[in-house]
């Protein structure tokens, strides 16, 4: 089977797997929802500052939350799923490739609607919205594949829930200040390439990891 | 226990910088308060130092699958972590008389403060295995993985300070620094060299011993044996 | 004769604290079914792991389908071990067809969805296929694997307590797999504490006490 075919039947069913379970529709977006609702009831509703800090927020929100929509249970085949995909000659990195794709595109979801949510709630102003076209899937992709790496990394652990989120979010940190700066940018009306480009850095990184570091991973498997 | 030259290398280096830190002349404008420097600047240093290596070992480990290397590499990161730790207490403790608070967003305060964050997920994925081979294989991948991202959270970092506005206060190395005072802290450095050498290859010793404590040997109990028949309907006479 | 399917020699598996299996030689003649007996805890899943070779013994060697355990052969010959767990290995949101059909696909390498179609029909399962796996019962989930081994023809079948709380009727799909798989050749390895309901079905037993093989007779 080719490696591309391997790659688009998992995620298709990953995909289907979580959609009918709905963990990051109807749990992690209304839980972020809920996060950005609380931050003005905490700090006060001071418009204009809410403006200005809501991008900001919108970011860590998205690191800190999107760590739940990467651990989400269809990411984890159950541990008689992974030995069968193992005898079928899944390869580790297709593997990988295709857990990491499933969720950037949850991820991507997850960025959109807690971003309305962002923007209805804190109103802010940005001069060029069209760059985060480029900005959620940067981020989407970055946080998927420290995510599944994570995921692989405590995978079979009692203390996975907790553990993912401390080796995840340390990691995600470039991520968060490449795509927060960046729509500070965009905000102030300044440049933002480099902050595109760091992500985009980071991404490849990533990507290099996640194949080169598949197969150990597998092998360690508990 | 029985002491050995690295051990007695690091308490006698360890005495003399201590000697030196408090001997040499106070800093013109900080006073006496510029002493920690010799402890915080040598910490730093190791906060580095250790994380390479622990990147080294788990490199090594992934080549070579010896269990030498993952033990190397964890032993580096948990002596690392306790300096980096001490590094970010003494910054804070140096810079609260001078800045006035606790916490600056200075950039290299926030990468060490992230570094730290990094390898104590690091420790706490380690302690999560019982099974040494797995511990090693895992942990070696996160050694690499965490090692790959410190340069770039350093340049975001940086980027991101250096948007704001560039800090102009005393950094904790001012290069302009009177000749008694850098001799005091090479000493320092130097001497927190062969400690975190001695830590570290006591802690891969003691790993070395803890795997073999928990890798049996013939004599040990074999599977099934701690099942025994269970006893029902009472008749226990 | 023929080789056989599986060869192990001095096979030893420790973990933290136990010792798991030591020094197990276990042979798998090609064309035979050979029953694992044993206690709860005395190893037949770990030595089953090994065999299937998704465990690596931290001592001893072997060869499973030809290619020497830990080589990079191992690749190539794991699409020909068809394994039934414990644990039916479906995505629990997915329906009986849809787990049917990725795992289908996945062995097949290309889309089969009449094949898993046509293999769930076979093992009574057609009129359920719409299911979703998390709300079906345990012994429609082993139906699925059942099926899914139709799919793949493993040429060594490795079922771990497979038949556990079965009917009369899926009992007869165990004894199916297993006469396929040895009239082709292969080798079918069936563990088991239930020793009476086991024993028509293989040719060869074998019995595990403390990480020691006992017995292996014919």
């Amino acid at each position: 089977m080719s490696l591309r075919r391997q790659i688009t039947t998992l995620v298709r069913f990953e995909l289907r797997d979580e959609l009918r379970g709905g963990e990051v529709a109807l749990v992690v977006i209304p839980f972020a929802v809920i996060a950005l609702l609380t931050i003005p009831m905490a700090i006060g509703i001071d418009t204009p500052l809410l403006e200005r800090i809501g991008p900001g927020i919108y970011w860590s929100i998205v690191m800190l939350f999107g760590v739940l929509v990467t651990q989400r249970h269809s990411s984890l085949a159950p541990a008689a799923a992974r030995d069968m995909l193992r005898l079928s000659g899944v390869d580790p990195a297709a593997r990988f490739v295709a857990t990491t794709l499933a969720t950037f595109l949850l991820l991507l979801g997850f960025e959109v609607g807690a971003g309305l949510a962002t923007v209805i709630l804190y109103d802010p102003s940005l001069s060029s919205w069209w760059w985060l076209a480029a900005l959620l899937p940067l981020t989407a992709a970055g946080l998927a594949m420290i995510g599944t790496i994570g995921g692989n990394l405590v995978a079979g652990l009692e203390g996975r829930t907790s553990l993912a989120p401390l080796i995840v979010v340390p990691i995600a940190v470039p991520l968060l200040l490449g795509a927060a700066q960046a729509t500070e940018g965009l905000r102030v009306g300044a440049g933002i390439l480099r902050w595109v480009l760091l992500l985009a850095v980071v991404d490849t990184v990533l990507a290099l990891a996640g194949v080169l570091t598949a197969r150990p991973l597998e092998e360690s498997a508990t | 226990m029985r002491a050995r030259p690295l051990d007695l290398a690091a308490i006698g280096t360890l005495a003399t910088a201590f000697i030196a830190g408090l001997v040499v002349p106070p800093d013109a404008v900080q006073g006496d308060l510029q002493r920690i420097m010799y402890v915080h600047v040598p910490s730093a240093w190791l906060a580095y130092l250790s994380f390479t290596v622990t990147l080294v070992g788990s490199v090594v480990y992934l080549r070579v699958r010896s269990l030498r290397w993952d033990r190397l590499a964890g032993a580096s990161a948990e002596v690392g972590v306790v300096f980096t730790g001490l590094a970010l207490a003494t910054g804070m403790i140096w810079g609260k008389p001078i800045w006035g608070v606790w916490w600056t967003w200075d950039a290299r305060l926030v990468l060490t403060a992230v570094m730290f964050f990094v390898y104590l997920g690091y420790l706490a994925l380690r302690r999560s295995f019982d099974d040494p081979e797995i511990r090693a294989h895992r942990s070696s991948v996160l050694g690499v993985v965490a090692a790959l991202q410190i340069p770039i959270v350093h340049f975001s970092v940086t980027w991101w300070r250096g948007l704001h506005q560039p800090p102009t206060i005393l950094r904790p190395d001012n290069p302009q620094i009177d000749t008694p005072l850098l001799f005091a802290l090479l000493m320092a450095v130097a001497a927190f060299t062969v400690v975190f050498a001695a830590l570290v290859s006591r802690r891969v010793e003691l790993t070395a011993a803890e795997d073999a404590a928990r890798r049996p040997d013939d004599t040990d109990a074999t599977a099934g044996s701690a099942i025994s028949a269970p006893i029902v309907g009472g008749a226990t006479s | 004769m023929t080789s056989p399917t599986v060869s192990l020699r001095s096979i030893g598996v420790r973990k933290p604290g136990a010792l798991i299996l030591r020094s197990i030689d276990l042979d798998l003649p090609a064309g035979s079914a050979t029953a694992l007996f044993g206690s709860n805890g005395s190893g037949k899943t770990t030595l089953l792991r090994v065999v299937a070779t998704l465990l690596r013994p931290s001592s001893g060697s072997g060869t499973v389908l030809g290619a020497a355990l830990g080589s990079a052969e191992m690749d190539s010959v794991r699409r020909r071990i068809g394994l039934i767990g414990h644990e039916p290995a479906l995505y629990p949101n997915l329906t009986l067809a849809e787990n049917a059909e990725l795992a289908a696909s996945i062995a097949l390498g290309r889309p089969a969805r009449s094949e898993a179609h046509h293999a769930l029909e076979q093992v009574g399962l057609a009129a359920a296929a719409d299911r979703r796996a998390s709300r079906c019962s345990n012994g429609m989930r082993r139906r699925v694997e059942f099926a899914r081994m139709l799919i793949i023809a493993p040429d060594l079948l490795l079922l771990d307590e497979a038949h556990v709380g079965l009917d009369p009727e899926a009992w007869g799909l165990v004894s199916h797999l297993i006469s396929n798989v040895t009239a082709r050749g292969g080798s079918a390895l069936v563990v088991a504490h239930e020793e009476e309901r086991v024993r028509p079905l293989v040719d060869r037993t074998a019995t595990l006490v403390d990480g020691v093989l006992a017995g292996n007779q014919s």
